[in-house]
This record gives structure tokens, sequence and C-alpha cells, in this order.
């Protein structure tokens, strides 16, 4: 699909096609889309657990399920993908070593500065970094690890906006979830397995949806000056028209919501999934 | 109990749902006839039903433990006593009161 139709199409789909299965392939190619986004000093730090709901025991799909607060679209949703970040791989000696690996493969070139000598002075000595590199002492050096729990947080819900556009990409619906509820996170790992130092960020529910693919159309958003700015705040960046029209025309910018005859789709949604109206 | 359509609850949850999704009057008709019964069988107004549902959890969970006996016992099928249920536990959720919805398949 074009990059602006995946992007103008991508909703967070709530109403699912609950009995229809995602094929794997579709789920894998969410899951290589996502290894190759982007991530600075190429930490990646996101991890996921792809649950299937009709693969998992009643006890543990119940629990889940509890531990989203039994959201709609989470009952609903076929597949499950539990993003994580690893925060113990979020920290300073993991970007040392990812960056050495970059400065090794020519990503960051050595006339910037990047050497595997002073990447090692700035991030475990805390020298300052020479002009042209990236000032890392002054974020790596000594870390904490709610430091690097914050970066490995970011960085992977980054990771899951591109997840999302992925599966628009494959012709899936999805939206993100809150995995667990604070209270819930150690069932959630438990029944998961996953590491102690696995944080959960995203529950990506993903499935054919049973709403249009436009979900009631376009969610409104806040105006293009009130949030752009053309060399420092308060001069709006201008739009352009023409841009606008081009961009209508590729499929980024559609039709608003609610769009005509929203409310008797999910009427008729409603009755037939049996929710309450 | 006075007329249904009295009770400020009950004019909430008309007001509520047809913001959205405008049901006709006959639906209306039917949807409070069942609030209605199920009024009757738990003995209590549906403005003293949710006052007593907001106060307490233990009294909402009560009342969603005798509204699926009651649909059991007036619905034909396991599909016609899930749609009675949902009447009632709309009058709940538009009056604030949390309850667990549950497609068909999960009933």
């Amino acid at each position: 699909m074009d990059f602006l139709q995946v992007v103008g199409l991508r909703r967070s789909i709530r109403i699912f096609k609950s009995w229809e299965q995602v094929e794997r392939e579709k789920i894998q190619r969410i899951l290589e889309v996502v290894r190759h986004t982007t991530c600075p000093g190429n930490l990646q730090p996101w991890r996921a657990v792809v649950v299937e709901r009709d693969k998992l025991s009643r006890q543990d799909r119940e629990a889940l399920l509890a531990a989203d607060n039994y959201q709609g679209a989470h009952v609903q949703a076929p597949v499950w993908i539990y993003w994580f970040s690893d925060v113990d791989n979020s920290g300073g000696e993991t970007f040392r070593q990812r960056v050495h690996e970059l400065v090794d493969l020519g990503a960051l070139p050595t006339f910037y500065g990047w050497t595997h000598e002073s990447i090692d002075a700035s991030i475990v000595g805390g020298e300052t970094a020479p002009e042209g590199m990236a000032a890392v002492h002054t974020l790596l050096h000594n870390l904490p690890r709610e430091m690097a729990a914050l970066i490995g947080r970011q960085e992977t819900v980054g990771a899951c906006a591109v997840a999302t556009l992925a599966a628009v990409n494959e012709g899936l619906g999805t939206c993100l979830h809150m995995a667990a509820a604070t209270d819930k996170v150690p069932v959630l790992k438990s029944i998961l397995k996953v590491p102690d130092g696995w944080e959960p960020i995203w529950c990506q529910l993903v499935g054919y949806p049973a709403e249009e693919m436009e979900a009631g159309g376009q969610r409104p958003r806040l105006p293009f000056e009130t949030i752009y700015f053309d060399g420092a705040y308060g001069r709006p960046f201008p739009r352009d028209p023409k841009v606008v029209e081009d961009l209508q025309r590729g499929g980024l910018i559609r039709e608003q919501m609610p769009k005509p005859g929203r409310f008797e789709e999910l009427k008729h949604l409603a009755r037939a999934f049996g929710f309450p109206l | 109990m006075n007329d249904i359509k009295s009770y400020a609850t009950v004019q909430k949850w008309i007001a509520n749902v047809d913001r959205y999704y405008h049901l006709s009057e006959d639906e209306w008709q039917g949807r409070l006839r069942i609030l209605e019964d199920f009024c009757y069988a738990v003995e209590q107004d549906p403005d003293a039903m949710i006052a007593e549902a907001l106060n307490d959890r233990a009294d909402k969970i009560d009342f969603m433990r005798r509204l699926r006996s009651f649909a059991k016992e007036q619905g034909a099928s396991r599909h016609a006593a899930h749609d009675l249920e949902n009447v009632v536990r709309s009058f709940f959720i538009h009056n604030g009161a949390r309850v667990v919805t549950r497609p068909y398949a999960e009933g």
C-alpha cells in the first residue's frame, strides 16, 4: 500500500471480526517491519510476545483480559502483540556496544569524531564528546536505571507507532491498548514468562476490522498552525493549500469523523456482536 | 412505582442513547418494558437501583447476578436472554454504573 494511504487509513480499530484469524505471515511481516524501525544508537530495546487469543487457556485468557480491564476491543481481537521494553538492554553499555558496531560498519563516520576510543571516553569515562559527534557523555555516562528505562520506553513507543502502520499495510485493523494496569503487570509477566527486566509498553491488538476500515473517518487533529512553527515558536509554519490538496489526492488527508452513517454502523455492530446499546 | 419515564435515571438513559443512536419509539417501548419488569423483579425503582449500584459495588454485582437470573427466566433463547440483559446493562452504563460487557461468544 502507498505510504500516504497507510498513514491516512490508520485508525484505532476497536471492533474486530473476532472469528477471523490473522495469517501468521502477516504477523511476521509486522514484526519484520518493526525490526527495521529507526532507533538512536541502534539500541533496539523493543521485544514482543505474540499471543493468539484462541490458543490461550481460558484461565490465562481471562487473566490477560482482566489486566486490560476487559476492554471490548481486547476481547474481540484475535491476536495480541505485547510490546515490551528490555530495560536491562537500554543502558549505557548496550549503547556503547551498538555504537561501536555502527562505527565498524560505516554508519557513523569517523570523520565526525565517532571512534571506539571517543565513544568509550564519553560513555564510560564521562569525558566531553568531541564536537562533531553527539554529546553522549551528557546522556549516557553513569546512566541511572530509571533513565535507561525511560529511553527504552520512549524508543519502544516509537516502534509501536510503526507497528500500527505495518498492520494497516497488511490490510489489518489494529489498536494500541494498555498492556496491563499497574497492579496487573506481575500477572501479565508471569503468564507470558518474560524476564524481570522487561517492562510492558503496549498491547497491540490485531485482527480484521468489523467496522469499516476508516472507522468513521479521520479523528480530529489540532490545527496545523497551532503545532508547527517556522524558525521559532510563535510564527506558524506556512501551510500551502496546494500541498494539502496533493495529500488529499494521495489519501493522507481524508474525510473527518463522524462520516455519515457512523452511528448507524455502531448500532448495527453492537447488535450483531451482542453489546449493550 | 411511578411511570417509568418519570424517573431521572430513565430520562438520562434515553437522552444519552438517543444522542447517538436515535432509537425508534417501538424500540424504546420494548426497552422500557424490560427495565420496568426488572425493577419489579428486584423490587426497586430505577433511581433507587442506580443509587444503590453507585454506592456499593457489592450491590451492583448483586443486581447483575439477579439480572442474569431474570433474563434466563424471561428469554426464550440464550441470545434473547443476552439481548434482554443488555438492555438493563445499557441502563446501568448510561447512568455511570460500570458493568462488564461481553459479546455473545464470551457470554
